[in-house]
């Protein structure tokens, strides 16, 4: 894995952190924090903020401000209806994408199967 | 635009500047010296805006990161990964509106949307 899951990461993660948010709304470190519980151990969390920043530029999230008892206040993501209408579209082009790959790799002549 | 209007735009972002220049002073090693060296290397590298609430607003958002991170102690490598140069580029690419970087790509794109149209066959890009 390593640099290749971090490369193939990034056309997805926005994808991720919308379904990340659609089940609950969360602050850049909940994202990263069950981001690495998944097992995507080497996200850095200045990218996932980048992230959010994009998509709250983009109106696909609604942010509110949540005093934290350490430091400054924290911001909170939630998805809005513009949100819920780009995760479709990430579901929707993720299978496509998983089916034309699984399909490759089903077609492609397996090598350990090789005589 | 009249004087007062660009004089109060002026003053305005420079105090912005100072206000984040302030918080990033602030900031305890050793998000000090990253965010130091992160701003350095986007000034170097020309990935900054021309426009000053751009940029005012990327160091403010830059400084929002690095003040929760010391809030709740997150190591530096957390923050920015493997490669800091990779994260700059993520973390940058969200202000992009008028760099040098993004006004030659745009210059490009203009220049390819002409010669895919039918008007190409008349004459010079102009």
């Amino acid at each position: 894995m390593g640099k290749q899951i971090t490369e193939m990461l990034k056309g997805t993660l926005e994808g991720i952190v919308l379904a990340i948010l659609a089940t609950a709304p969360a602050y850049g470190y909940e994202i990263t924090a069950r981001l690495r519980d998944q097992g995507f151990t080497d996200i850095a969390e200045g990218t996932v903020y980048a992230l959010l920043v994009r998509i709250e530029k983009r109106g696909l999230v609604d942010v509110t401000k949540v005093p934290s008892e350490q430091g400054p206040p924290r911001k909170v993501y939630s998805l809005n209806a513009e949100g819920h209408v780009q995760l479709d579209e990430f579901w929707e082009t993720w299978g496509f994408l998983a089916t034309r790959i699984a399909q490759l790799q089903h077609t492609a002549a397996p090598r350990q199967e090789g005589h | 635009m009249r004087f007062t209007d660009l004089a109060e735009k002026i003053i305005g972002d420079k105090r912005r500047w100072r206000a984040y220049k302030a918080r990033a002073k602030a900031l305890p090693e050793p998000y000090r010296t990253a965010v130091a060296a992160i701003e350095k290397y986007m000034m170097n590298a020309a990935i900054v805006s021309n426009d000053a609430d751009v940029l005012s607003q990327m160091f403010e958002d830059l400084a929002d990161l690095f003040e929760q991170a010391a809030a709740d102690k997150t190591p530096v490598h957390d923050i920015v990964g493997d490669d800091p140069v990779e994260f700059v580029e993520t973390f940058s690419a969200n202000y992009a509106d008028g760099n040098w970087k993004a006004k030659a790509e745009s210059r490009l794109r203009d220049t390819f949307t002409y010669l895919h149209s039918p008007d190409a066959a008349d004459g010079d890009p102009s």
